[in-house]
């Protein structure tokens, strides 16, 4: 198998009636990676790792996991994936070793192997010692966990995750990222979807921006982030907003792109409005910026300025925010 | 092997429920034992669950005996000769104003004399027709003095064949002649020929046991909570949906029909579980469910059968597991209400007992009471497992057919 790619995905389309919410992409992840599909909400990530898990059909192209069809060989695909779901898909009434019992029974395992593997699960996620304890009375983190150890069970070659993240505290977050990394360690393939694009940059080798149902660019971090090159991102926040502000500002020489009232403020006021720009080098720039507000008397009441990274990509591509918070 | 999985997961998540127990065993119990004493329980004179009836007999002939014996081979009603100052018709009237009795039935001097001679004359009969048990019995009434005058009618005929032949030694002669005609009419009403297609009522042919006042409060309490427990296992399947679980299992192995086979499993057991629990339970209260203990289980296999597919319904229906409660809660009132699990159907009228037969707990019921009430055998069972089967199919295909995974 050396070589053979963990996922191919080939010229990919998902329509749900009307709304086409994957318009043909196409990628591959090599075994032994992790591989992040980074999108806002709706972008038809949740739609393609459905695609990848069996759960939906493909309305043209195919996907092929460790070789095999998602249309033709359903049964070969779910066993070689674990598939982590969003939402906490779990029995919270029975216990978690009830639960991983079950679950190890659904993937068809038996007897003393069932019994083997879920000890090694459980020592995996970490709940060995909770093992008797009801679902229901665990915390937020654990339940994430347990979660996680029932894709694991049938030792799949390849982990599917649609945003674990969501709706977490820090702590369990790191943790949740830090055994990505573990099982990564271990050889499992990872698909991730996320729209933090923090964690994609700290886990990915290799990320996928995807917005209304497209790849818009893929690759490493680096090559991702060599799209907006050596460009800096400066959020400026305006007391008023005048209309000229867009078209003057393009012109001033080392502004690439003038962006009005990209949400990356939540702090902004009433009556203050934010404007997100991509240029050469600040420190060139921000001068101009200022002086041209106090001709036409509008406050600049903060300025921030960022190294370039993936939001600034999708920003670049997009022309919108990455999240819409 | 899947299916199994599933379903023992369903019943663990079951009994970690309190509320379980609750709905399947211990209300029943305890409305059993309610009902069970309001319809007499283990006392003496009214574990008779017929209606009484006065007669008032002032003509004291052959016929009009044949007439008590006919309302009394009815099933439904119990005759309760009144004689002396009892006899008089007023005092009767007021028992029946007091619901003491369903009706009385007055027969009037020299009604058998005229009836032999071919006169149809009325009985008089006193009786409450707003209340259901006046309803049926003047409908048992009726057909009692029509099988009586039908029998008078043969009998009147059969003499006028013989006197074309030959003479009647005398008037008593006659008379003995006449009223030994009568009771074979009757008797040959009762024993049908082979040939007759048509075949007589339930009641006709039963042979009611003793029993306690618990004979239909068990039963009945049996079918209604069987539904009542639904929403426990309704729960778990709307909770296995609205936490993706469901969604989950089919990135396993376990194929949709599985799945559906598996809860649909699950519900089946449970009941099952519930009814020889209950029926355990009734058998100690002196309700004879072992006298036939394979009609019992096919009767309480068919009706777990398609309760289970309505669980399985009202799983699919609902969308949250607050609407599981008023999912089972209705059906249990109408199909309890309508289908006899708290009136007996016998006792309703004509309309309304073709009403309730539509519903399956009016089948389940028969099923029961058939065997713990009628004192008839396995056969008597048959048609209503049938129809109940045929319930189940449907609701089965129902659910399957709308079963949604997410
Ligand atoms: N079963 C469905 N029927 C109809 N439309 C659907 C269905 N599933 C998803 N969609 C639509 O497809 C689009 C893509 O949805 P998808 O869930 O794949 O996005 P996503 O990238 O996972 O977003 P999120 O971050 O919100 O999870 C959305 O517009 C969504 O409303
Ligand atoms: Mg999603």
């Amino acid at each position: 198998m050396n070589g053979q790619p963990a996922i191919q995905v080939r010229d990919l389309h998902k329509r749900f009636g009307d709304l086409h919410a994957v318009k043909g992409i196409s990628f591959t992840v090599p075994a032994g990676q992790i591989f992040s599909l980074l999108g806002p909400n709706g972008a038809g990530k949740s739609t393609t790792i459905s695609i990848l898990s069996c759960l939906l059909q493909p309305t043209s192209g195919d996907a092929l996991v460790m070789g095999h069809s998602v249309q033709r060989e359903p049964m070969a695909v779910k066993a070689a994936i674990g598939v982590v779901p969003q939402e906490i898909a779990l029995y919270e009434d029975l216990s978690a070793r009830e639960n991983l019992d079950f679950w190890g029974k659904m993937v068809g395992l038996r007897g003393a192997a069932l019994r083997q593997r879920v000890d090694e699960v459980l020592e995996i996620i970490g709940l060995a010692d909770r093992q008797k304890g009801r679902v229901a009375k665990f915390s937020g983190g654990m339940k994430r966990r347990l979660n996680i150890g029932i894709a694991l069970l049938h030792r799949p070659q390849v982990i599917i995750m649609d945003e674990p993240t969501v709706g977490i505290d820090p702590q369990t977050r790191r943790n949740i990222l830090d055994s990505v990394k573990e099982l990564n360690r271990q050889g499992m393939t990872v698909l991730y979807t996320t729209h933090y694009m923090e964690e994609a940059q700290e886990l990915s080798d290799q990320i996928a921006i995807m917005d209304q149902g497209r790849i818009i660019a893929q690759g490493t971090h680096q090559d991702l982030v060599q799209i907006v090159g050596e460009l800096d991102r400066v959020d400026l926040t305006l007391n008023a907003l005048p209309d000229w502000v867009t078209d003057r500002w393009q012109q001033i020489p080392g502004v690439q792109k003038v962006i009005v009232g990209a949400p990356s403020h939540p702090q902004a006021t009433d009556g203050e409005r934010t404007v997100t720009l991509l240029v050469d080098d600040s420190n060139l720039v921000l001068p101009r910026l200022f002086e041209s507000a106090t001709q036409a008397g509008v406050r600049i009441t903060s300025v921030t300025i960022q190294e370039p990274n993936l939001e600034a990509v999708f920003l670049h591509l997009t022309g919108r925010a990455l999240r819409d918070e | 092997m899947r299916i199994l999985d599933l379903t023992i997961k369903d019943l663990r998540q079951l009994v970690r429920d309190w509320k379980t127990a609750l709905f399947l065993v211990i209300m029943p119990i305890l409305f059993t034992l309610l009902f069970g004493f309001a319809f007499g329980g283990f006392g003496g004179g009214a574990q008779d669950p017929r209606l009484p009836v006065g007669f008032i007999d002032q003509d004291r002939s052959s016929s009009s005996a044949s007439l008590l014996r006919l309302l009394d081979q009815s099933g439904t009603l119990r005759p309760v000769l009144l004689e002396g100052q009892e006899a008089d018709p007023e005092r009767a009237e007021r028992k029946v104003q007091a619901g003491d009795l369903a009706a009385v039935v007055i027969v009037p001097a020299s009604y058998g004399d005229r009836l032999l001679a071919g006169e149809m004359i009325p009985l008089r009969v006193l009786l409450d027709e707003s209340e259901p048990a006046g309803l049926t019995a003047r409908r048992e009434i009726q057909t009692a003095a029509l099988r009586l005058a039908g029998a008078a009618e043969i009998a009147r005929l059969s003499a006028q064949a013989y006197e074309a032949q030959a003479r009647f030694a005398d008037g008593l002669a006659r008379r003995q002649f006449l009223a030994e005609a009568v009771d074979r009419a009757i008797q040959a009403w009762q024993e049908p020929p082979l040939t007759m297609l048509k075949t007589e009522s339930k009641a006709m042919e039963a042979n009611p046991i003793m029993q306690s006042g618990f004979s239909h409060a068990s039963p009945s309490m049996m079918v209604q909570f069987s539904i009542a427990g639904l929403i426990g296992a309704a729960t778990i399947l709307v909770s296995e949906r609205k936490s993706r679980a469901l969604r989950r299992l089919l990135t396993t192995a376990i194929s949709r029909p599985q799945i559906i086979l598996g809860h649909y499993l699950a519900m089946f057991l449970m009941i099952i579980i519930q009814f020889v629990i209950l029926i355990a339970f009734g058998q100690l209260l002196g309700v004879p469910y072992l006298r036939q203990p394979l009609a019992v289980a096919l009767v309480m296999a068919a009706t777990a059968a398609w309760t289970a597919a309505l669980g399985l319904l009202i799983g699919v229906l609902a969308k949250t597991e607050e609407q599981t409660i008023i999912y089972s809660l209705i059906p249990m009132f109408v199909l309890s209400g309508v289908g006899g699990a708290w009136v007996p159907l016998e006792f309703t009228s004509q309309t309304f007992q073709t009403i309730g037969h539509l519903l399956p707990t009016a089948w389940a019921m028969d099923g029961f009471e058939n065997l713990v009430i009628r004192g008839l055998g396995i056969e008597s069972v048959l048609q209503p497992v049938a129809i109940m089967s045929a319930y189940a199919v449907g609701l089965f295909a129902l659910a399957a057919w709308r079963f949604r995974f997410e």
